[in-house]
């Protein structure tokens, strides 16, 4: 009983308050990379801190869904953040369909573009209709991705697949291994980090993301901030528990739930470092190549489950 | 020079004034566009300037000055007009397009009409600015506040479906000069860019006129902030020209090695941020350190970081020690070996290579027509600097003669005469340092009695390229119009025409390779 309420109370917070630290480790490797002391790894929650006690600064052409935006965005994230596996792959929740994420984020990712036209900035306009190009490409591949997940164990429920541990299933491996290929591919896409976005860079006609959330300020910004830290989480826990269930708490001990969360910080650990890495030594791709690389993503997945039979 | 060498250069019976390096001589209105044909065309000179002086006091009328060169020779070839009735005069443009703007500024400025001109929107002067007032004329008090007008600002447009325009700036997000750029777009692919620029105009060549001599020299700093060396070289140059002044043999060579101090210090940020802007970021940070260690030498051996305060009229202020000297060798050694450690991970990296190499070609014709120098000019191939063509200070002693080019005229092409140039400046400043000749740092030019009623002209090479300065003198020997031009002025139209084929996203990458002035621009 005590396990159980342990558990939903990480399923509940986890997301939201480790994600602002994903942020400030990845920034801080990335600042040694390049020489730099860079900043403490909890600069981002000081940030979002600061983003919570500013005023706003709100176009005066800016509707309702600009003012919205932000809350469906940030709860978005807030909803899959609980609906995946993280420590714990035993505990029955129904929530955590993969369709069901799949189109929760897509939520966001809708209301995100939609807000960026909203003020009729140029800049929002272009990281909106570059966010729905990247999107409307990256979805097929996240979907086979986890389909070749869901074909090996017959399931869609996350839960079931993390608690599964496909890895084992050594006739299956390569099949794994593709999807997993696939995935990372959608989810730098899906988190606007390297080589298809550039999350540190100033230059406007570059973005994406920021690009789309350029028009707010405060409060508002706190959350899009916030949710998209939320939203690399997610996809970290994802690539961490459906692909490599190692460590995940199977039975309802305190032995058992201590080892899964060591398990999941590990694994996290090991996703900031390789974007680290990455964001450090490739430049970003040029804008018309990045549907060839989602496109990859899409048929490595589809190979992926063709393998499966 | 003889003065029969300069004949040859001359149209057929020409009698010209002979002062220096300069010969010019009046034309008539009528046939001043076949006399610059002829120079141009057969005679293959470079248009360095268009600029006119309002002279109505002495009842000169207005006068406009077309400043050939002759490269390698470094002797200046200027036909001039006379307007005494008249406030039009022919255009240039439509046979020599590098004309273009220098003649909408004549047009702007001093209220003058090219005719023929097929843009007559006046450039630099904004909005706000009455279309009657025309600051360089000499009936115009500096100090006058002139009555704000709000005409409207035509852009080009492009029509059609599907095009839509970004408007983007003046105000950029990163740490940079105002700038307007108009995008019109089809998808994210550029049809027409338009650059409008003029927001940090200061009324220089105005203040130039007024302000006491060695003000002039320190305003002259302020044209452009990281040529801050180059611009008081090409300044101080043109006056000690004017002024008879022998500038001693070690101030030479010292200014040959504060200069590519300079030329060091913004390739090593540009050849950083021409990465950072790709996302390369290890490169990016190099690039920056490499460029704070020789900004810390800098103020290290002058307490400027900028170089300001260095040039005077008759050499430098400041001298090297022995001690700094061999202290400037050794860090020189070391930033060669880290430079070229940064410059072979850049090159061996296939993401970085793949932004760089064919983004933003300037085909060389346009380079020649656009009369452009300097980076945007070599990475087209075009074997220009006035280092090597008009060889001031010590050049021609230390015997520099290479001028690095590269032949695609694209972001990788500008990136890689910079990383060249970057170890020809290393080279130069060793060389320097080990022929520094023994003697006084600058001559006693304390009573300037500048040349009367007459003109000088400097070229120096700033690292974005050629500098150059027109200083006119009265009959009293002052100074009565100073006429500077950035490389950026003509530099400009050129990142307009990188633009259109690229995608939008690679535009800022495209204008840092460039990396050119506003404010010299904007003046």
């Amino acid at each position: 009983m005590i396990i159980t309420i342990v558990i939903w109370i990480i399923q509940l917070l986890f997301v939201p308050l480790a994600s602002p630290l994903c942020i400030g480790i990845i920034r801080k490797i990335k600042a040694r990379f390049q020489n730099r002391q860079g900043a403490s790894v909890f600069q981002p929650y000081f940030d979002l801190w600061k983003l919570l006690h500013k005023d706003e600064v709100i176009s005066k052409d800016a509707s309702w869904i600009f003012e919205f935006a932000p809350y469906i965005v940030f709860t978005s994230t807030l909803v899959v953040g609980m609906s995946i596996p993280l420590v714990a792959g035993f505990i029955n929740n129904n929530a955590g369909d993969m369709l069901v994420i799949i189109c929760t984020l897509s939520i966001g990712t809708f209301f995100l573009a939609l807000a960026g036209i909203d003020t009729g900035s140029g800049f929002g306009g272009f990281g909106a209709s570059r966010e729905m190009t990247m999107a409307a490409l990256a979805e097929g591949g996240f979907i086979f991705s986890l389909l070749t997940m869901a074909v090996i164990n017959n399931t869609t429920n996350l839960f079931m697949i993390s608690q599964h541990g496909t890895v084992v299933h050594s006739q299956f491996f390569l099949s794994t291994m593709l999807a997993f290929f696939g995935f990372i591919i959608v989810m730098l896409a899906e988190t606007a980090r390297f080589p298809f976005d550039n999350p540190a860079t100033h230059l406007e006609l570059t973005m994406i993301h920021e690009a789309m959330i350029l028009e707010y300020s405060g409060k508002k910004l706190a959350l899009m901030e916030w949710a998209s830290a939320n939203k690399l989480l997610i996809f970290f826990a994802l690539g961490s528990n459906l692909f490599f269930p190692v460590g995940i708490a199977q039975t309802p001990t305190f032995w058992g739930l201590g080892i899964g969360i060591a398990a999941l910080a590990i694994k996290i650990l090991l996703f900031c470092l390789a974007i680290a890495i990455l964001e450090s030594s490739v430049a970003k791709f040029r804008f018309f190549r990045l549907p060839d690389l989602l496109l990859i993503s899409f048929i490595v997945n589809v190979v992926a489950i063709i393998l499966i039979f | 020079m003889t003065t029969e060498h300069i004949q040859s250069y001359l149209p057929k019976n020409t009698k010209a004034e002979i002062s220096g390096n300069i010969a010019f001589f009046p034309v008539p209105t009528s046939l001043i566009k076949e006399v610059a044909i002829e120079l141009y065309q057969a005679k293959n000179l470079k248009l360095k300037l268009i600029t006119a002086t309002d002279q109505r006091e002495t009842g000169e009328g207005f006068k406009i000055w077309y400043v050939f060169s002759v490269p390698k020779e470094h002797i200046f070839i200027v036909p001039f007009i006379q307007l005494k009735d008249s406030q039009e005069f022919p255009s240039l443009t439509p046979v020599i397009h590098s004309a273009y703007n220098h003649e909408r500024k004549i047009h702007t400025f001093f209220g003058l009409t090219p005719n023929g001109h097929p843009d007559l929107r006046p450039i630099i002067l904004h909005e706000n600015w009455p279309n009657n007032a025309f600051p360089l004329r000499k009936d115009f008090n500096w100090k006058t506040k002139p009555a704000k007008t709000h005409t409207p600002y035509q852009f080009q447009k492009v029509e059609g479906e599907g095009i839509y325009e970004i408007p983007v700036g003046p105000i950029h997000a990163g740490i940079i000069e105002p700038g307007h750029f108009r995008f019109s777009v089809a998808g994210e692919e550029i049809m027409l860019l338009e650059a409008r620029l003029g927001f940090v105009h200061k009324g220089i060549e105005k203040l130039l006129e007024i302000l006491p001599l060695t003000d002039k020299v320190r305003l002259s700093e302020k044209i452009s902030g990281d040529s801050s060396l180059s611009h008081s070289m090409a300044f101080c140059q043109a006056l000690e020209n004017l002024g008879d002044i022998m500038v001693p043999k070690r101030a030479l060579y010292l200014r040959v090695m504060y200069a590519e101090l300079e030329r060091l210090a913004n390739h090593f940020g540009d050849i950083g941020a021409i990465m950072i802007d790709t996302g390369f970021n290890f490169g990016g940070s190099q690039g920056a350190r490499l460029r704070e260690i020789i900004m810390q030498i800098n103020e290290r051996l002058t307490k400027s970081r900028f170089l300001r305060g260095i040039n005077i009229i008759g050499g430098v202020t400041k001298d090297i020690s022995p001690k700094e000297r061999e202290a400037l060798l050794k860090d020189l050694e070391k930033i060669t070996k880290d430079f070229s450690e940064v410059i072979t991970i850049a090159e061996n990296s296939m993401s970085l290579l793949n932004r760089l190499k064919g983004t933003g070609v300037i085909l060389q014709t346009l380079a020649k027509d656009y009369g452009a120098s300097g980076i945007a000019a070599k990475a087209t191939g075009i074997a220009a600097d006035a280092r090597v063509d008009y060889p001031y200070a010590a050049y021609s002693d230390l015997g520099f003669n290479e001028i690095e080019t590269e032949p695609d005229g694209d972001v990788y092409g500008r990136f890689r005469v910079r990383i060249k140039e970057v170890y020809a400046s290393i080279d130069i400043i060793k060389n320097v340092l080990q022929k520094l000749p023994k003697g006084p740092i600058n001559a006693d030019a304390h009573h300037i009695a500048l040349k009367k009623n007459t003109f000088a002209i400097s070229i120096v090479e700033g690292w974005r390229g050629q500098i150059v300065y027109a200083i006119f003198t009265d009959s009293l020997g002052n100074i009565s119009r100073v006429a500077p031009c950035d490389p950026s002025f003509l530099n400009w139209p050129l990142v307009g025409e990188a633009g259109p084929g690229n995608v939008v996203p690679d535009f800022p990458l495209i204008n840092k390779s460039f990396n050119l002035s506003y404010s010299g621009n904007d003046l």
